[in-house]
Formats: structure tokens, sequence, C-alpha cells
């Protein structure tokens, strides 16, 4: 904490805030606008040239949201699905990456080329089977069913793989294994520490996927209670009677959390052991 | 420290094993006693909400579970529920331009004849009955719920300014025919500058809604080429276009709501459910547009629903007694009043809430039985089960006319188009 | 405590007499079942029932009829599939390319100790992959609308351009979708770049400094080579996604993109098949020839990228 209290302004990096700040107002400047739409009647949207700054309706557009669709209940639901399906994954992906990146065992190659594999499936194909599997099973309505989906992410265990194999130094394991670890002990007092940072990355990653996600949830989630945010806002948009400011409140609020979980992630970026530790 | 971090671990494990597991209780509650659960797909916004409810006070052991999405989402998922042959609902509204689609699958459908339809066919109007049956008409796929009678949709203003007339019947009387609508668009233009149509879509839809034969035949065989109809319709859509009376703006788009609400085009042609969109996205046109009939040429149906029953369910009787009770004409009127949804039974027509109807929006006109009177004008309809993705080739092509491209040749790659796609 | 796990484990280990060799085989086994596990519950059936489909006449609710391989030979011989891999390619390579470049850039900023408010950047840089795809495709579609007054258009008349119509031309529709792409997709590699430079040591930036290395040395000489396992990784899963490009295209070309061929990608071009058309057959056809295409193109991008063969050892 310290070291940020020490940053002063160096004139050098000058070309670096612009770039960041250019970036940034492009990055943020759809949400603002969603913000905008949220505090104006409807009518606003159609208005040529584009509206650009707030109105008054926030809160009266946000009530016909609450009206509408039962959002706080969507929002627990969503909640639960990406606080648990982000869990696991972080788990599996750890697990194996770690497994990738520091044991060997037959087959090890080839194994690893068939979870990239996975990711070439083009996942709208797979849609008519996956479901008919889901009804099968009797995960209809169940946010395993909604969620199950998720836990298969080729991209965390590369990912994870990467990491550990870079940042957790083979000497450390073989000191831990002439101390007498166990290979899951390993994983857990040196590795987990270490990867703090890809922690948080693919936490955020598989999070918003998660939370961001309409297709699979729609067709799985038929019963309001087991609604998540995505699916019940899908049934704000409706094109014969739209009500553009109620759709973009909803989207808004919906969105917001987001980057509550995206600062409590922040705070895992910096890695405490790169600085120092392994040396 | 160590222990710390492994209770940590555990109770995230177990936490989100938690989480998951949870939720999966709900499928059990639904089966106690004779309770029944029927599971209702509804797209758009309807007040079925609303009438379930009344109906599950009517009717204690029965439980009615409403999931509401979007057109397009909608289908997209019933597909994958008939298609897969398992997790599909017990109702289910089905648009009409969707319906061919499972013609094919009739099997997959119960059959609402065999659960006494036929004593309830009187109520509706015949050619939105007949276009939910099969072929030899021994097979019902759904109740009809709404309908989507077209009328003309004018400004007043841009109609004062070119000298036409204002009021509704005189308008009607006006503009009777294809070439009287063109006429009229001429004097729109020469005295405001303005297009009297929004799109080539609408100027196409014109002649289209009204064919009873467009793509297909019966049997499923294109006859585009055999039939003149659906080519007659794009060549007055390219005529209206050559003399300026269309522009480009392109439905549900703002720069489209815009134009509604600032009146920058004459005309639209459209059902009744365009007035909702209207009062809620132009509020300022308040009181600028009305209401009239089209050239009986030009009577069509755009829109509307069936309510069926998948062969799935357990629960058909219940579904079917359910759907009668939420098509029936009284709740029909319900549904229209609250939720704009136009009757497809036509003794409503004859109530007194409807006959008294008054718009607001529309200088308190009665809108109401200028829709009625276009529906029964219309004709019974046969798409196709590819109609949309068909259809959608020739509004390129007529798009590509509006950006310059010759109509022939257009017309011509159009119909190349249409019979590969057919050709897979 | 410590003592007495540990001579468990001695004790343990003498019984069951496994070499260190066979107790990592045995985890490494263990540490990466549960992938598989999942996958053969949910996931190896769609894909076994796609590569059947494949060879079927299906169109999702009929009768299957075996076929051969006549879906394969209606896909290559029709021009709109090849015009989609064309568009899939251009906006690919216009889309994502981009992005890595960017992404790398931005992160090692944000990885700078002398740069200020990084928490704020952070966020705000990954907003595009947190805003919801209904606002993005509803702001892209106001300023990217074929009006002349849009706003792309009304910054294009500074200079002197024509305005040009974002849905419907050739490059235009390209043009939009590529850069909602580049858009979207930023912050994501940036934040797997800013991991990837978080697992390089300090100490070997404060040693290059003490050697007199300067900032853009250090760059290549030390980032750039130890964030090359990211670069890999960020290049094949780039690689993969742009190949199956969908989602933004569809959402901003909105009624008409099924419709007109200017931005039509492969996955579009198969879902259009499966579910338009009711021809789930040719769909799946597309499916597996979109799959070759794709394991080629990630393999010769990660050879590429890795140096052409000169790979770094794995462990």
């Amino acid at each position: 904490m310290s070291e940020h209290r020490m940053k002063r302004f160096k004139p050098g990096n000058v070309p670096a805030y612009i770039l960041l700040a250019f970036a940034s107002i492009l990055s943020i400047f759809p949400f603002y606008w969603m913000f905008v739409m949220a505090t104006q009647p409807s009518a606003a949207y159609n208005s040529v040239p584009p509206t650009l700054l707030p109105g008054g309706m926030l809160v009266e557009n946000f009530l016909k949201v609450l009206d509408t669709i039962p959002f706080f209940q969507a929002m627990w639901n969503t909640i639960l699905l990406c606080t648990s399906v982000t869990i696991l994954v972080l788990i599996i992906s750890s697990l194996s990456g770690f497994a990738f990146a520091k044991f060997s065992f037959p087959g090890k190659n080839f194994l690893f080329i068939c979870i990239l594999l996975t990711m070439v499936i083009p996942p709208q194909l797979g849609l008519i089977p996956q479901y008919y599997l889901i009804s099968q099973l009797g995960w209809l309505d169940t946010l395993f069913g909604a969620g199950i989906l998720f836990l298969l992410n080729p991209l965390g265990i590369f990912l994870m793989r990467q990491y550990i194999s870079e940042s957790v130094p083979d000497e450390l394991i073989e000191a831990a294994k002439l101390d007498g670890c166990s290979n899951f002990r390993i994983y857990r007092s040196i590795v987990l520490p270490i990867i703090k940072p890809a922690f948080a990355t693919l936490g955020i990653i598989v999070f918003t996927l998660v939370w961001g996600e309409f297709l699979w949830q729609f067709t799985v989630l038929r019963d309001p209670s087991s609604y998540t945010l995505q699916v019940a806002l899908a049934s704000l948009n409706n094109a014969f009677r739209v009500d553009f400011g109620m759709m973009l409140s909803g989207v808004f609020w919906a969105t917001v959390p987001l980057i509550v979980i995206f600062l409590i992630f922040n705070k895992w970026f910096i890695s405490s052991i790169t600085e120092g530790s392994i040396k | 420290m160590k222990m710390k971090k492994s209770l940590l671990l555990a109770s995230l494990v177990s936490m989100s094993a938690f989480l998951f597991a949870c939720n999966g209780g709900d499928d059990s509650a639904s089966g106690e006693g004779n309770d029944v659960t029927l599971d209702f797909w509804v797209f758009g916004a309807t007040n079925y909400e609303d009438l379930a409810e009344a109906y599950e006070e009517e009717n204690p052991d029965v439980k009615i579970n409403i999931k509401t999405s979007e057109l397009e989402d909608h289908h997209n998922s019933l597909f994958t529920a008939i298609s897969a042959g398992s997790g599909a609902p017990d109702l289910t509204m089905i648009e009409v331009d969707q319906l061919d689609r499972y013609r094919e699958a009739q099997d997959r459908f119960t059959n609402l004849y065999d659960l006494g339809a036929e004593e309830i066919q009187d109520q509706y109007l015949d050619w939105k009955w007949n276009m939910a049956e099969n072929q030899e008409g021994d097979f019902l796929f759904g109740l009809p719920t709404d309908i989507g009678p077209k009328a003309m949709y004018y400004h007043t203003e841009v109609f004062e300014n070119a000298d036409l007339p204002t009021d509704p019947d005189e308008v009607s009387e006006l503009i009777s025919s294809p070439e009287a609508f063109a006429e009229a668009a001429g004097a729109v233009l020469e005295a405001t500058d303005k297009p009297m149509v929004d799109s080539m879509e609408m100027a196409f839809r014109a002649n289209m809604d009204a064919l009873e034969v467009s793509y297909f035949n019966r049997d499923g065989e294109l006859v585009i080429e055999e039939e003149d109809g659906v080519k007659n319709a794009y060549d007055y859509a390219v005529e209206l276009h050559e003399q300026g009376y269309v522009s480009d703006f392109e439905m549900w788009t703002p720069e489209w709501g815009d134009a509604l609400n600032k009146g920058s085009f004459g005309v639209e042609m459209a059902p009744a459910w365009l007035k909702g969109y209207m009062t809620e996205n132009a509020p300022e046109a308040s009181g600028d547009w009305r209401v009239t009939t089209l050239p009986s040429q030009f009577a069509g149906n755009w829109g509307g629903s069936y309510v069926a029953i998948p062969g799935e369910t357990e629960h058909s009787e219940e579904a079917y007694e359910f759907s009668k009770w939420l098509l029936s004409p009284e709740n029909q009127m319900k549904s229209f009043t609250e939720s704009g949804l136009f009757p497809s039974t036509p003794e409503v027509y004859e109530m007194e809430e409807f006959t008294s109807n008054s718009d607001e929006y529309f200088g308190g006109q009665n809108t109401a039985e200028y829709f009625a009177e276009a529906a029964e004008e219309i004709p019974e309809v046969y798409k196709g089960p590819k109609y949309v993705t068909v259809n959608n080739e020739v509004l390129t092509a007529l798009r590509n006319v509006q950006e310059g491209g010759d109509p022939e040749q257009e017309w011509e790659e159009a119909v190349e188009r249409i019979e590969g796609l057919l050709d897979r | 405590m410590e003592n007495v796990e540990k001579q468990q484990y001695v004790s343990s280990s003498k019984a069951s007499r496994m070499s260190e060799k066979k107790k990592d085989m045995l985890s490494g086994y263990l540490y990466v079942a549960p992938f598989f596990i999942i996958f053969g519950i949910i996931g190896l059936y769609p894909a076994v029932f796609s590569i059947v489909l494949a060879f079927q006449e299906w169109n999702g609710l009929g009768e299957m009829n075996f076929v051969g391989l006549r879906n394969f030979t209606v896909v290559l011989q029709d021009p709109l599939f090849w015009k989609s891999l064309y568009n899939t390619v251009i906006m690919g390579l216009m889309g994502t390319a981009p992005q890595l470049v960017v992404g790398l850039i931005l992160a090692v900023f944000l990885n700078m100790a002398a740069i200020r408010f990084t928490n704020f950047f952070r966020v705000t840089i990954f907003m595009p992959y947190i805003t919801s795809m209904v606002a993005v495709a509803l702001v892209f579609g106001v300023f990217f609308s074929s009006n002349e007054t849009a706003l792309a258009n009304y910054v294009m008349g500074w200079f002197g351009i024509d305005p040009v119509s974002w849905k419907t031309s050739e490059w235009g529709a390209k043009f939009a979708i590529s850069l909602m792409v580049f858009w979207r997709w930023v912050g994501y590699n940036t934040i797997i770049y800013l991991a990837g430079l978080q697992s390089i040591p300090k100490h070997l930036y404060e040693a290059a400094t003490i050697d007199g290395a300067g900032k853009v040395q250090q760059f290549i000489h030390i980032t750039i080579p130890l964030l090359k396992p990211f670069i890999l990784l960020t290049v094949f899963m780039s690689t993969v996604g742009a190949l199956q490009l969908f989602a933004e295209p569809t959402v901003f070309l909105g009624s008409s993109a099924f419709t007109r061929d200017e931005a039509m990608t492969v996955v579009m071009y198969l879902y259009r098949d499966a579910f338009n058309l009711g021809s789930f057959g040719t769909a799946s056809a597309t499916a597996i020839l979109l799959l070759v295409i794709i394991i080629g193109a990630a393999a010769l991008n990660t050879w590429l990228t890795s140096g052409g063969g000169r790979r770094k050892k794995g462990a």
C-alpha cells in the first residue's frame, strides 16, 4: 500500500495516461449511455440526434422493472449460479492446470489437446442434444442444469497451466516433497497462494461470462422462480410494446453488481509472491 | 495458518455444492395430491398472467406456470424442446408464421379435435380457425388467440397539407384501390415533400399479406414463378419507389420511431398492435394519426397466434380446458382492452365495450371498428414452413433496388437464391 | 502436528511402496479427471450427435435419412459458404489481431508501478466485457445507423468521406462489426496479459535496471519472452473465438442478420441452415468443416507465435 502513495506524476508517462484515458472513455461510453436511457422515458431512445444527458426517471423506470419481473429473486439466483460456477471452475481448473504443468503422466499432452479441442465445437449446434440430456436427467429449471455447461472451461485449465508452469518454481515443489508434503498439500499451501492473480483473472472472466450468458439459461430455466437475471430481463424486451427506459433500466441495474464483483476480485490481481519470496 | 486455508477451501467447496443442490427441490412440490401444474409458454405483451390467476382461483386444483419471452427466443426454445422430444410445456403459444414449421411434426402435438374443439369452432373467424388445421382438415394444432388485421394509419397533418380528406371514412372512400393509393402518394409528395410509405418492406407487404397463395402451394412446392402474386407485389413496391413515394425507415429502428413521432411519412399499414408501440414511443404525435380501412386489395393479416398443446403433456385435458377458457370471447375482450390483443372471436366486435371504445391517442376515434371491419375480409392464406426465410430474400432484393439496383436483375437473383435455399 | 503428519506420510508411503513417480501419475489423472467426467456427462453426447448428423438429412423434427457425404458437397459447392468463410477471416484479422497488440500495450501500462489510478483504469477497460450485449447492440446500432446524421457518418464527414450504409455495404458492415469485436474483447485480453505480467518475478526487472537496460529493452528482453505462454494462450483463444464469431454480427445486424451476405460468418451460416432452413445435416457438416479449419488455423497461429518450432520445453 505504501508504494501506492509514493507514486508521483511523471511527465514521461503522459502518453500512457492519454492512451489509458482514451481507452477508458471509449470503454465506458455504452455503459454511460445505458445509464442515460435508464433515466429517460422510452421515447428518448428514438430522438435524433441521440439523447446524451440523464433525465429524471431513474427511480420511476426501475420501479416499473420491479413491477414487471421478479428482479431481486432473479438477481439472487444469478448470484448463486455465478458464485457456484466460479468456485467450481477455479478449483477444477487450478487442479488440472497444476497437473498439466508439474506432473508427468502418460497421455498428458493428448489429454491436454483433448481439452482444447472441446473448445472448438460451435456451441450453437449442441443445443438440442444438450437440452435433451438435461431434460432426461431432470435438471430443467434447476440452477445445476443451468450451470453445468459452464463448468467445462478449457480456457481456465489453459490459463492455470501457463501460470503455474511460469510462476511456481520446480525447486519449491521438490523441496516440499522432500519435506514429505503430499501433492494435494503442495497444491493447497504452495500453489494456491502463488496463483492468486490467475484466480482473480479467471474468476472475473467466468463470473461475468455466466452472469451475461442468455441462450442456455433461457432454454433450461422455464419456471419464473428459477429465472436468472438475463432470462428475466428478456421478457422486458418485447418489440410490439417496448419501453426502452424500463428495459435499459433493468439491464443497467443488472450490470452494476458486476462492477462490485470486479472490485472484489481486483484485490487479488497483484501478486504478493512474485514481489519477493522467490529468490 | 494452513488449517485456516484448508478450512476455507473445504467451506468453499461445500458451499458451492450446497448452492447448486438447494435449488433442485422445486419439481417435487408440483406433484402433490391431485393438483395439476400446467406449464404455459407465452410471448409478447399479453394479459395471460392475470387471466391465469383468475383461472387458478376458480379451479384451485390447477396451477398455471407462465413463462413469457420475446417472440424469437420463444420460438427458438419451443423448437429446441419439440425437437429434443423432451421438456416441452403443456401449453404454448405459436405465432401464425411459425405454425407451418410444425406441420410435419403433427405427431408431437395433441389433436384438439380429439378433445372436442369442434364445439367451439363457431366462435372464431373461419379463416383463422382453418389455418390451424392440417391439409385434410382432421387435425387441429391450436386454438386461435389474437389476430392482426391490417388497417391504414395516416397522419392527418400530412394529408391536410396535401389537400386530401382527413375524415376516416372519406379517406377510405378516396383510397379504395392500389392505384388510388399511388395517386394520393403523389399528392402527398408534391405538397409536403414527404414519402407516403416508410419502407420498401411495407410497400411490398401491402399486396403480400393479401395473397392466398404466395411462395408455396399447399404441397410445399415453390410457385413463385408460376403464380404472379409475389411478382406483382414486388413490382408495385418498385413502382412506388421509382415515383419517390417510399422512404428507408426500417421498422423498429430509432429513425423509424422518430419518423412516426414527427410524421415524416404519410401512411403506415399495420395491425392494431402498432397502437401500443405508438402510444409509448411516439408520444408527441398524440392526436395526429387516424386509422381507416385499407383498399380491399391490401386487406391482410399480420401476426396473431394460436395456443397449442404439445403431445408430451400428461394433462392434455386440463390444458385444453384452460385454453378454451382463456380464448373464450369474454376473455378475448379482456385481452383486447388490457393488452391490445385483437380478438379472433367476431361476437366481441358487437359488444358494448368494443363499439364504444375510444382512443385518446387517435383523437378520440374508435379505431377498433376499422380493424374489426378488416378482420372479416381477410383471406385464408397458406404461407409454408420456410416462408420467412424465402420472404427475406425478396426483401433483400427490394432493399438493393432502393440502393440503386436494377429491379429485374435483383428479382432474378433473389429467385435463384431462394431455389438454392430450398435445395438442402 | 506437522511432524506427526510427516511420519504418517513416510510410513504409509513405505507400506504401499508407491514410488514418487507413480504417485505423481495418480495425482495427475485424479486432478484432470473432473473436467473429463463433466465432459462425459454433458459434452460428449452432443459432440457425437453433431458428427452423426453431418451424414444425415434431418429437419429437426422428422425422421433422419443417411445421405453419405452429400451434405459436405452441398456446403462446399455453395458460394455463400465460401463468402462467409472469407468474411469470418477478414473480420477476424480486422477485429481480433489488433486486440492482442493493444491489449498487451494496455496491460503493460496498467502494470507499470509509476502509473496512478490503475484500479480505476482496470475497471473501465474491462467494462465492455461486462456491459450487456443488449446495450452494446443498441449503442452501436445508433452510432452506425445508415442515416446521414448518425455519429459514425457525421465524424466521417469531417474528413470529407461520404456517408456509408453500415449495415448493408460490403466494407461498412465488416468494419463496424470488427470495431465492435475489438471494442468488446480488448479488456478481456488485457486482463489475461495482466495475470501474465504478474507471473514475471520483479527482481528480473530490478536486475536489468541495475545493468542499465532501458524500459524498451526490458520490454523486449524480459517481458515478451516471459509472457510468451500467455501470448500463446490468447492467440489460441482469439483464433478460435474469431472463427466462431456469432454474437456481435447477429446483434448488430438485427433483423437482416441472416438474409444478407456482407457480414455473414460461418457460424451464422450454419445457424441459419439449422434453425431457419431446417437443415441440420448441412449445418453439422459445416460445423465439422469449421472444426477442421479452426484446428488448422489455431495450430498454425500457435506455431507461428511460438517462433516456428523453437518451443519452450514443457515442464
